[in-house]
């Protein structure tokens, strides 16, 4: 029986011109039993990594192609004028297939040339030269309705058919050009067939029928409609002949293909001879990192092994142990000799050129991940964990069997300092060698909502309210849906036109919208990286990327470099600033002092606001618990408040033996070595690599095999035969039935979640300096804090609170002492103080508020509110008005109050014609008849104007109130027994709905004491939606728990809370 | 001026302003003729289904937590609500009838735009005293009389046009009486947002910290009017009570209408046409005296037992000839005649511009405008007015989706862009349905009009689907077939089968 293989596919990678996802079109060939299919998406490969995947898991082969848009070919089809219709001007599309690996080069390179010849993110298209230059290797078919030939037909009959069909023989070779023909039961269509077909036989060139599909099924041809009118702008009723004139397009087996296609059975046959020639595989993609050019053209090798050496003399010198110094000289040699054995030198020398471009340029920059485990990134100074000092495993960064590449993450400080170093690196490899990967946006609840409102028409405000209503939080029940959100916002979902809403909106979910790019994922090629993938215009200036995210990139062993920005390396980088300015102490990251038992005192007493890693309110609930007194600890308890343990049920043991509660034991005794730093519960992705290896004799490869296959919940086949594997291997070593349940389920639970021991490490080594800098220099990483917001858990006003509570005294802005940015202020009887920065008045542009610091250094203090708004004229109304409505003005002559300096602008920003001047300034000396802000008033201003106050928090003003209510402050609470009942009030400063708590809410409460945690039970909360999410202030009354210096109010009834009417931001949801 | 009458202490203010402000207004209009509703709590939704919201409430309602803004579901929760549609001919009704009891007072009354969803106008009583006596007895008995009608409103008179209109929304106990000169004092405890502000002047005033109108009017007027220009003038003076104002008042609607009552039912149309003679001349004459002819006539005839019927003619061009109005209206009548006997007439004309025909000396004859009314009209009454017109095709997948459309000349660019294509093919309107016999996936023969033939060639299917979104969703196949008869007679046809109803019918004959 003949074969039938569908050779023109497209998915929804074809960005709004397919609707299914490439794993959705391999489902569907496997269901029709069609042994191979070919992905031809629009203008690039961007689905070919998933296709390529999904279908060799199913045992189908994925040929590759694409549809690249033609620029000298003329137009594609569209209806005849005489019909009303709406479609635009497109080129065509030449459908594009990969014989062979330098087919698929090609097709790279050629997409890469007319995507990079645009000057920004855009589609692009070949020219007929671009073609003519990269035409090897590859089999070009005619197309469907977006190909040349139909739209040479219909333009010009079947002449012009034949010239063009000619054309593409010339262009490809008489071999390699295919008449394509498709039925989707359209007359025209059928009309171009017949003429193709005695085209191909003058030119004597092959026909081979293909189905041109979109989707995978004929249901899903809904979705392209949808897509469609997303695409052109447009609804359903009037996208008229703009969307699919019927559902064909779907994945067809061989037996309806052959019917359709009885009269020329050739067609059919063709698909299965020319399958035969797509030898190209996507795995075959002959990518090749670049090697590193040695300064002295020595072998990378002995290159690598001397930097080695002499990192480790460097690293390990002044530690003056010469037991630790050998013990780590022996673990560089065995981990240099897989990395030679692997051929890997190349890329820890280009890791280490960056670490080196970055330090030159006094950009800070430490490695995270899995790289903390070996003792050579160490000595290269990627990372800044000692491996060997805290026994880490290396296999779990690198072994001999690991099928992917190592992974080393670099965090730099977020900003410009990052672009300097992606920038770098873009120099070094050239444009064509390195690019950043993408990253896939796809229809997530709240676009869907909107997209799909559009596509049947709603109106604007309705859409606002449609797409306000999803994805609030991050917890949603079991069984909720998309629907449940629209019912509770009062929505009919029985009606027809929402039912039908809210399941296309479910539908889009996940479907891909467009590429962006990846945050700092970067790829790097020996030789041309536009070989081995496609690269293109990123929409931000200077930045290209390739068409894969770094999932696929992984996949195909194309191996990258995270370079992300982490908001609190730039604080840190701040902070070894400013410290030395003004307090003179000379800070070295690396010699920091180690265990200060101040900074465990304040991390014991969860007072944490700010700091990295241990500030959220769930870290606060368990780090008195924990009362870490060693680095060790916090490099426990930042990988402890992880969503893996609380699944696992781990946390509490870890816990209550930590705190002498429960007895330290192990599931078997040759555990005790793995688990014996974490009191016998397993906490580390390296533990269970280890306890896999101990009781389950696992080699190192393949206990890293189980930590993925866990990981990912596709394989779930591969983790049944892993988990046999290992209970056999438990079974061999005699241990107990129970003891094997025990031990399967803490593997499950963590390595979804865990942390490897390494990255839990270097995050523990960023949190530990955060806390340093904040409990020994406070006004400087307030300063540093504030300078790089946003970032973190807590909004600016609870960071200016936090620190006013820790006795720092915050200045407001004020334009005869403030700089752009908030500066450490040195005062006379030598404290340090804080002063904010212009930037923080809203609306206030940076060129205005560098304007204003600049004049105020060349031509001195301004005199009055006319001299501010004439020498620096960039100011205007708005601008002024925003910085005397927060009291910037007030310490100008002549201003008494706020709004007197209003008064005094609303005349300056009019200003009079020359002839009227004189007499207006007789009438100006009369003082302002406004009166002055109530400190209500004046606390509105602040919040609308800053965010926050310098002054009182707006709680302390009601205090005798509230005490008179019985309620008590957030440092009152501290001291009630466990199980009082209590009321409690404060401005919401953080609202969650975790995951892993099961419905309940916690809420933080601020007051001008301090912070107190409130949770809300699910039920509380489904009768009191509205109070828990949007109340500003709120008070709470309910049982207090006051366990292990952890205090939380349960709450038992809510109430809302007139304080004020200032605009406080809360950080909901995360 | 205020003068004190002789008799008590009666106030005359001179000139006087009243403001009659109406809350609620959608609500109001709506419930004022439903009084049954009335006493319970009800709401008003406005918008398409299903997103409406909730845009007015009476007290009883507001009472029980209804507010602006829900949305049906929401409502679910409010037992005993009774809740209404939104009805724009019933709030113009009611704008007609509080307009034309502000008329039995003076005939000058102007229409004040509101916030929000109230109506409100203002009358000025200037010299009326001596028909209504003093201001505490005009504004009572223009309350009386609203009231009579079954409207709660609230009532501000002062001697300043702006001040009655600021002062009216908070008049909610009783009406308010500014005394002359002392507008400034009673102004002055309202709030800023009784002046209707830009978005602007609120952000500003609210900067400088002011509450109230009195803390405007008190600010230095210079040092206003050098912050906020002109208009910062006119905002004080109108906290103050002092800005003047050019009274603008409403027009009478020129409304063409005429309207009947018969003492017992007409029956025939010859006497229906006897009475509409006369009414059109009534219409005609009056669009004449303003230069006018009429576009269109709509005629609405209450029926015998209730209900009505309503027609409406348009001729191409507005005319002001009684009997082609007749004619049209004649042969439209005759076509949709009213199924019950005529208890009354009610006209009404659209007036337009007098027909101006310029044609040109070598353009080929046209028939007369008037006179091919007349022939469309004879013919619409024929076949029904939907079938009448020019098809334009529709932009969309399904076969033969077009809309009608009036005759039009075309012009000679749109002649070139004529379809250059000929089908030779003619179509069964309306399709015949027969009955398929099929093979498999094909077609074997067909049953039509008793008659039996069997499938020589078969091309197809041709597959055409959408409208998937909507109740209108289609789905079908067409075949081109070549079918022969016993006797040997060959039929060349397309042939159509509706796939979501299973209807087989020919759509058209090849030639």
């Amino acid at each position: 029986m003949t074969e039938y293989i569908e050779l023109h596919a497209a998915s929804a990678f074809s960005f709004l011109e397919g609707g299914s996802q490439p794993e959705g079109l391999v489902r569907a060939a496997v269901e029709q039993q069609m042994p191979a299919m070919a992905l031809l998406d629009r203008n690039g490969v961007y689905g070919a990594a998933r296709f390529h995947a999904s279908a060799k898991e199913n045992g189908v082969r994925a040929h590759i192609g694409a549809e690249i848009a033609a620029a000298d070919m003329g137009e594609r089809l569209r209806p005849p004028l005489w019909l009303p219709h709406c479609h635009g001007v497109q080129p065509v599309r030449l459908p594009l297939l990969c014989t062979s690996r330098t087919g698929y080069q090609n097709l790279c390179q050629l997409i890469t040339r007319f995507k990079m010849r645009e000057p920004g993110k855009s589609e692009g298209s070949a020219t007929l030269n671009d073609f003519a230059e990269f035409a090897g290797g590859l089999v070009c078919l005619t197309g469907g309705d977006e190909g040349p030939l139909a739209a040479a037909l219909t333009r010009g009959g079947e002449e012009a058919g034949r010239k063009t069909v000619q054309q593409l023989a010339a262009l490809f070779g008489q071999n390699n050009v295919y008449v394509e023909l498709q039925r989707h039961g359209d007359r025209a269509e059928e009309w171009r067939n017949q003429a193709a077909m005695r085209i191909a036989e003058s030119l004597r060139l092959p026909i081979v029928a293909t189905n041109g599909v979109r989707y995978a099924t004929q249901y899903e041809r809904e979705v392209l409609d949808v897509f469609t009118c997303i695409r052109n702008k447009t609804d359903l009723e009037c996208a008229g002949r703009l969307l699919q004139v019927n559902s064909q397009r779907q994945v067809r087996c061989a037996r309806t293909m052959r019917a359709l296609f009885s009269d020329v059975p050739e067609a059919i046959e063709n698909t299965g001879l020319l399958s035969q020639r797509l030898e190209f595989e996507l795995g075959d993609s002959g990518y090749e990192f670049p090697r590193y050019d040695t300064p002295t053209d020595e072998p990378m090798e002995s290159y690598l092994r001397k930097l080695v050496a002499e990192g480790i003399e460097k690293r390990y010198g002044p530690k003056r142990n010469p037991g630790l110094m050998q013990k780590a000289k022996k673990q560089a040699a065995r981990e240099l000799e897989l990395i030679t054995k692997l051929g890997f030198e190349g890329y820890f020398l280009i890791v280490w050129d960056i670490i080196q471009y970055c330090q030159r340029n006094d950009i800070l920059v430490q490695g995270r991940g899995s790289a903390a485990n070996s003792v050579v990134c160490y000595a290269l100074e990627i990372t800044v964990i000692d491996p060997i000092e805290m026994d880490l495993l290396f296999e779990r960064f690198l072994n001999e069997n690991r099928s992917e590449w190592p992974d080393i993450d670099l965090d730099l400080p977020s900003g410009d300092k990052r672009e300097q170093a992606i920038q770098y690196v873009y120099t070094r490899y050239g444009q064509l060698g390195a690019a950043m990967t993408a990253n896939v946006i796809t229809y997530r609840g709240k676009s869907a909502a909107r997209e799909v409102g559009k596509a049947l028409g709603f109106d604007e405000e309705t859409l606002g309210r449609l797409s306000g209503l999803i994805g609030q939080w991050e917890w949603r029940k079991k069984d909720e849906t998309i629907g449940d959100n629209f019912r509770h916002a009062g929505f009919d979902i029985g009606h027809k036109r929402i039912a039908k809403y809210v399941e296309l909106c479910e539908r889009m979910q996940d479907l891909p919208r467009h590429l962006g790019q990846h945050s700092g994922g970067m790829v790097i090629c020996q030789g041309q990286l536009n070989k081995v993938v496609p690269l293109e215009r990123a929409s931000m200036p200077g930045r290209s990327v390739v068409q894969w995210d770094k999932e696929d990139c992984a996949q195909l062993g194309i191996i990258k470099v995270d370079l992300l920005g982490l908001g609190m390396m730039a604080v840190i980088k701040d902070c070894l600033d400013l410290i030395p300015r003004h307090y003179g102490d000379a800070i070295d990251l690396a010699q920091l002092p180690a265990d200060d038992p101040e900074v465990y005192k304040t991390l014991r007493a969860a007072d944490t606001v700010g700091m990295f890693q241990v500030e959220s309110r769930a870290q606060m609930a368990s780090i008195p618990r924990n009362a870490p007194t060693k680095f060790y600890d916090l490099v426990v308890q930042v990988a402890i408040i992880r969503p893996g343990p609380i699944v696992g049920k781990i946390m509490h043991p870890y816990m209550r033996r930590r705190q002498g509660k429960e007895k330290v034991t192990y599931p078997v005794p040759e555990l005790e070595p793995v688990l014996h730093r974490t009191l016998g519960v397993p906490i580390f992705q390296e533990q269970l690599l280890r306890m896999a290896m101990v009781v389950g004799n696992f080699s190192g490869a393949e206990a890293d095999e189980l930590r993925k296959a866990v990981g990912m919940r596709r394989s779930l086949e591969k983790m049944k035969r892993l988990m046999l594997k290992l209970r056999d291997g438990m079974t061999a070593n005699k241990i107990a039935c129970e003891t094997q349940d025990l031990i399967v389920q803490s593997i499950e639970s963590f390595a979804l979640y865990g942390f490897p021991e390494s990255h839990a490490a270097s995050f523990a080594m960023i949190a530990y300096a955060s806390a340093y800098f904040k409990v020994k220099y406070l006004a400087a990483f307030t300063c540093a804090m504030l300078n790089n917001q946003p970032m973190g858990f807590y909004t600016p006003a609870v960071l200016v609170k936090d620190a006013q509570r820790h006795k720092l005294r915050v200045r407001p802005v004020d334009v005869l002492a403030s700089n752009a940015e908030c500066t450490v202020v040195e005062e006379e009887d030598g404290t340090r103080s804080l002063r904010l920065g212009l930037l923080y008045a809203r609306g206030l542009k940076r060129r205005n508020a560098d304007a204003l610091v600049m004049e105020r250094q060349r031509g001195g203090m301004f005199r009055d509110v006319e001299d501010l708004a004439l020498r620096v004229p960039a100011l205007n109304r708005s601008d002024l008005a925003q910085l005397a409505r927060i009291g910037a003005l007030n310490s100008l002559p002549d201003v008494g109050h706020r709004r007197d300096a209003i008064w005094q602008i609303e005349q300056v920003s009019r200003p009079v014609g020359p002839l009227l001047r004189q007499h207006e300034a007789a009438g100006q000396a009369a003082g302002s008849p406004l009166r002055m802000m109530r400190n209500e008033e004046r606390l509105i201003a602040d919040y609308a104007g800053t965010g926050l106050t310098t002054g009182p928090h707006p709680m302390a003003y009601q205090r005798a109130e509230l005490r008179a209510m019985g309620v008590l402050s957030a440092r009152e609470l501290q001291q009630q027994p466990d199980g009082r009942y209590v009321c409690a009030a404060g401005c919401v400063i953080a609202r969650q709905r975790p995951g892993t708590a099961l419905g309940f809410i916690f809420l933080s409460m601020e007051d001008e004491t301090g912070i107190a945690n409130v949770v809300i039970h699910p039920d509380l909360y489904e009768r009191q939606r509205v109070i828990v999410t949007r109340a500003k202030f709120l008070k709470v009354e309910g049982k207090l728990q006051n366990q292990d210096g952890v205090v939380h109010v349960k709450a038992e009834r809510l109430e809302l809370l007139e304080v004020s009417a200032i605009e406080v931001r809360s950080h909901d949801f995360h | 001026m205020e003068r004190r009458c002789g008799m008590g202490a009666r106030t005359v203010i001179e000139p006087l302003y009243v403001c009659v402000y109406v809350p609620e207004f959608p609500a109001q209009a709506m419930l004022r003729l439903r009084r049954d509703l009335a006493r319970l709590p009800a709401a008003v939704l406005d918008g398409d289904p299903p997103l409406e919201q909730i845009c007015s409430v009476n007290k009883l309602a507001l009472r029980l937590g209804v507010a602006h803004g829900m949305t049906c579901a929401e409502l679910d929760c409010f037992t005993g609500l009774s809740v209404l549609r939104r009805s724009r001919v019933e709030e113009h009704g009611a704008r007609e009838v509080l307009l034309d009891t502000a008329g039995i007072f003076t005939p000058r009354v102007e229409v004040r735009p509101m916030s929000g969803c109230a109506f409100a106008m203002v009358l000025d009583m200037t010299g009326s005293s001596r028909m209504f006596g003093a201001v505490e007895q005009v504004v009572g008995s223009i309350a009386a009389k609203l009231q009579g009608l079954q409207f709660v409103v609230q009532l501000a008179a002062s001697a300043n046009f702006h001040a009655a209109v600021c002062v009216a929304p908070s008049a909610i106990s009783a009406p308010v009486i500014l005394s002359r000169g002392k507008e400034a004092e009673q102004l002055g405890r309202l709030p800023l947002a009784a002046l209707r502000l830009s978005e602007q002047q609120a952000d500003t005033l609210a900067l400088w910290g002011l509450k109230t109108l009195a803390e405007l009017a008190a600010l230095p007027e210079v040092d206003v009017v050098v912050r906020l220009g002109q208009e910062g003038k006119r905002l004080q003076l109108l906290a103050r009570g002092e800005c003047p104002h050019l009274m603008v008042p409403e027009e009478a609607v020129f409304a063409l209408e005429e309207r009947i009552e018969f003492d017992a039912p007409v029956e025939l149309l010859d006497s229906l046409l006897f009475v509409l003679g006369p009414m059109l001349d009534q219409l005609i004459l009056r669009a004449q005296n303003r230069a006018l002819a009429l576009a269109s006539v709509t005629v609405k005839l209450g029926l015998d037992g209730g209900g009505e019927h309503q027609r409406t003619i348009k001729p191409a061009l507005p005319v002001a000839q009684r009997e082609i109005l007749l004619k049209l209206l004649h042969l439209d009548l005759q076509a949709h005649p009213p199924p019950a006997g005529v208890v009354g007439v009610f006209v009404s004309a659209e007036p337009g511009d007098r027909s101006k025909v310029q044609l040109g000396l070598f353009a080929p004859q046209l028939p007369e405008p008037t006179r091919l009314d007349v022939t469309l009209a004879r013919i619409a009454a024929l076949v029904g007015e939907e079938c009448v017109g020019r098809a334009r095709l529709g932009d969309g997948h399904k076969p033969d989706s077009f809309t009608m459309e009036r005759f039009t000349v075309p012009d000679a660019k749109a002649r070139k862009n004529s379809p250059n294509h000929s089908v030779a093919m003619r179509r069964c309107r309306p399709p015949v349905a027969l009955l398929m016999q099929r093979e498999g996936s094909g077609l074997k023969g067909f049953t039509m009009r008793g008659r039996r033939y069997a499938v020589e060639k078969a091309y197809g299917p041709w597959r055409k689907s959408g409208q998937w979104w909507s109740p209108e969703v289609w789905s079908h196949e067409e075949w081109d077939v070549c079918g022969k008869a016993n006797g040997g007679e060959t039929l060349l046809c397309l042939i159509t089968h509706d796939l979501l109803r299973n209807h087989w019918q020919l759509e058209a004959l090849y030639d």
